[in-house]
């Protein structure tokens, strides 16, 4: 027996008439739309201005088919639960094959019913003696479990078949039934009769179910418990030896390796690593499994010893061969070493206590660069600035506040109090004047939302030390004005 | 006299009060460029540890594109104490695509002992990294550092309309391994170049940058009067 599902994206609970919109040649059309937009009138291909003036409070959200086959490819997992078998019928439907699965969950309706609720969204499931059957009860059929009633529409043809047979007064696929194939083809073209065979069960319909790939995991059992540290290791080395070579056998590398070791008293303990780069070298992977153990607050305890290992490795990227290079052989080693240095100290430090710079396209000069963690830090060329004035090379975080004598309330600093310490200032350059980024502020466009306007002064003092000040905010706007130093030149 | 300069493959202490880190941080990391010109440079692994500094900073990638170095070829690691620093140093120095290790200190440093500086020294000269170890606010100890540096920002030469100048730093040589100690360089930044030139010889010293390990400063006699006038800073 086959089920199929059609599902729509239409979360239930809105009491609002809902609808996905997309650009079709130039006018917005709805793509789906929910039940309650569907009771109101509404189709799926209506332009948006028809959809309103029917229905004012329609709320509508831009159609994204990449993020709906996604979700497709997620359900396709979760359905799983209940048959290994399960095919994608594109664009947004899911064939089951629940042979020998229904004893199971209590039935075939009652397989369903845990379906749609697994899946979480309003669905249509359709029971067919083969999946053409069942894809065609589930979409086009009204209520109804009987395929001669179905209409000729769940034939699928193009347009001008459908209206073919209409014409010749065939409405179901009873009435396509009855009639000889080989007048239906010679009428209606070859794929008619196809069609109503498989759907009618006379012939084969099959599906391609997709495979789950399978794990890639190793493990050894041992028969008397192992105890030392070091015999764990050399075990451990065995297992990523072998699933190196599973990896390697379909191009793979590991991002993640988890190992399990069981102890002969029943309890677990767990080991997991994360790498920047697939690898599947054991003696590196071993590396950082050490580190790890290194930094641990208690170290493996083996207790009366360990009865298993297991190894797994969750998270798998390609990883092609690469054939030696006659040139800049030494040049990628030492990237490579590198990026085995930054796996090596993201395990002891932590992940975010390696980090390096990346550019962000803000104007506040402390957001304009993020620290990101060196595993995940892509190579961004950084921007060339050649229109800004200096910027200083270490910058304060957060920015000191200092005491400033200025000559005239809006020029630069004369002298300014840090730490204690009185600065004459010899040189001064400014102001660059930085906006604050009112769009980003909720009443930003408002007069006094978008927040203060920093003026920065490039200063030199008589000590011969060259700072990055900003004086925060505009006479006359704002009554209470500071001065912070922000950075230091060179 | 032949300047015995900051060699790669060496460990290079560099001392400094912390308003002068900046002038510190520029000279420490220009000294790579000095020695690869042209070429493609590697990496750079900038290393502290987490304790209440009392002036937290963060590099700027736009001051560090401004010195001529490539702020993707920095990772800046925070380690959680100086002995963690000082292993996370040492395991990159031995890594050989690792061009230089910029190591930050502030105060005493207790951890940075004869036996520490010595195993620093074996690991640059194996790889041949620089090591650049940054000592703020410190007293000098003794070490098996190749040279000492006392590094602070001097005044720049005003552009117009009393803007402030080019970067300026005033380097002292406190000690050296192999040569004589004590000398004191003037030294601003050459934008034509991107590297610091020594300030009073730049006007007639056309000659192109030396290549290789010498580095091409020349030596500012203190005693001279007008000099160490416009040093008094």
């Amino acid at each position: 027996m086959q089920a199929a599902t059609a599902s729509d994206r239409s979360p239930d609970a809105e009491p609002v008439p809902f609808a996905l919109v997309a650009r079709v040649s130039n006018a917005l059309r709805l793509a789906s739309v929910d039940r309650i937009a569907c009771r109101q009138g509404l189709a799926a291909g209506m332009t948006l201005a028809d959809a309103r003036a029917r229905c004012p409070t329609l709320v509508t959200h831009p159609a994204d088919p990449p993020a709906d086959a996604r979700e497709l490819d997620r359900l396709l997992e979760v359905m799983r639960h209940f048959t290994p078998m399960v095919a994608l019928d594109a664009p947004d439907g899911l064939i089951l094959d629940i042979s020998g699965c229904t004893h199971l969950f209590g039935g075939a309706q009652a397989l369903a019913r845990q379906a749609r609720a697994m899946a979480g969204y309003a669905s249509r499931p359709g029971f067919g003696t083969n999946a053409m059957a069942a894809r065609a009860l589930a979409r086009h059929g009204r209520a109804t479990s009987d395929i001669h009633a179905l209409p000729v529409a769940a034939l699928d043809l193009d347009d001008g078949a459908l209206a073919a047979l209409r014409r010749a007064g065939l409405r179901s696929i009873g009435d396509l039934a009855r009639r000889s194939m080989g007048m239906i083809a010679a009428r209606f073209g070859e794929q008619a009769v196809t069609r109503l065979r498989q759907i009618l069960g006379e012939a084969p319909s099959p599906i391609a179910p997709r495979r789950p790939s399978a794990p890639i995991r190793a493990e050894a059992r041992f028969p008397e418990p192992i105890a030392r540290t070091e015999d764990v290791m050399d075990v451990i080395e065995d297992l990523l030896g072998q699933a190196a070579r599973q990896m390697e056998a379909r191009k793979l590398g590991g991002r993640r390796f988890v190992i399990r070791l069981l102890r002969s008293d029943g309890a677990r303990q767990g080991l997991a690593i994360e790498t920047g780069q697939p690898v599947r070298d054991p003696a590196a992977v071993l590396r950082l499994l050490r580190e790890r153990i290194d930094t641990m607050a208690d170290p493996l305890d083996p207790g009366f010893g360990f009865d298993a290992v297991l190894l797994a490795v969750p998270l798998v990227e390609p990883l092609a061969e690469r054939q030696q290079a006659m040139e800049g052989e030494e040049a990628r080693a030492g990237e490579e070493s590198i990026v085995a240095l930054i796996d090596r100290l993201g395990i002891r430090l932590g992940p975010d206590k390696v980090r390096r710079l990346q550019p962000r396209d803000r104007h506040i000069p402390e957001s304009a660069q993020a620290f990101i963690p060196a595993m995940q830090a892509k190579a961004h060329p950084w921007p060339a600035t050649p229109d800004h004035p200096p910027r200083p090379l270490l910058l304060f975080d957060p920015p000191q506040p200092v005491a400033v004598i200025a000559g005239v309330p809006d020029g630069p600093p004369q002298r300014f109090r840090w730490r204690d310490q009185l600065h004459e200032v010899r040189l001064a350059e400014g102001p660059e004047r930085i906006a604050a980024e009112w769009w980003r502020r909720r009443d930003g466009h408002q007069p006094g939302g978008a927040g203060r306007t920093r003026d920065y002064y490039r200063i030199e003092d008589k000590d011969g030390r060259r700072y990055w000040m900003f004086r925060h905010g505009l006479f006359g706007e704002e009554v209470n004005i500071r001065w912070y130093l922000h950075g230091l030149f060179a | 006299m032949p300047f015995p300069a900051l060699a790669r493959g060496h460990l290079h202490e560099i001392h400094c009060t912390a308003p002068d880190r900046a002038a510190a941080f520029a000279f420490a990391l220009t000294q790579d460029l000095i020695q690869k010109q042209g070429a493609q440079a590697g990496a750079v692994f900038a290393l502290q540890a987490v304790r209440r500094q009392r002036l937290p900073t963060l590099f700027s990638g736009d001051g560090l594109a401004l010195l001529g170095i490539d702020p993707n070829r920095l990772t800046i690691v925070e380690a959680g104490s100086e002995v963690e620093m000082l292993r996370a140093g040492l395991e990159a120095a031995r890594c050989p695509g690792v061009f230089m290790v910029l190591m930050e200190s502030e105060g005493r440093f207790a951890d940075y002992d004869l036996t520490a500086s010595r195993r620093l020294v074996l690991a640059a000269e194996a790889s041949g990294a620089s090591i650049m170890l940054l000592r703020g606010d410190a007293e000098q100890r003794s070490s098996g550092a190749q040279t000492r540096w006392s590094i602070r920002s001097a005044p720049s030469i005003p552009l117009e309309a009393d803007a402030p100048g080019l970067p300026t730093i005033e380097a002292e040589l406190l000690r050296c391994r192999s040569g004589p100690a004590g000398g004191r360089w003037l030294l601003s930044w050459d934008a034509e170049h991107g590297c610091f030139r020594d300030r009073d010889t730049g006007e007639d010293d056309k000659r192109p940058p030396v290549p290789g390990a010498v580095v091409p400063f020349s030596r500012l006699r203190t005693d001279a009067g007008s000099d160490s006038q416009r040093q008094v800073a």
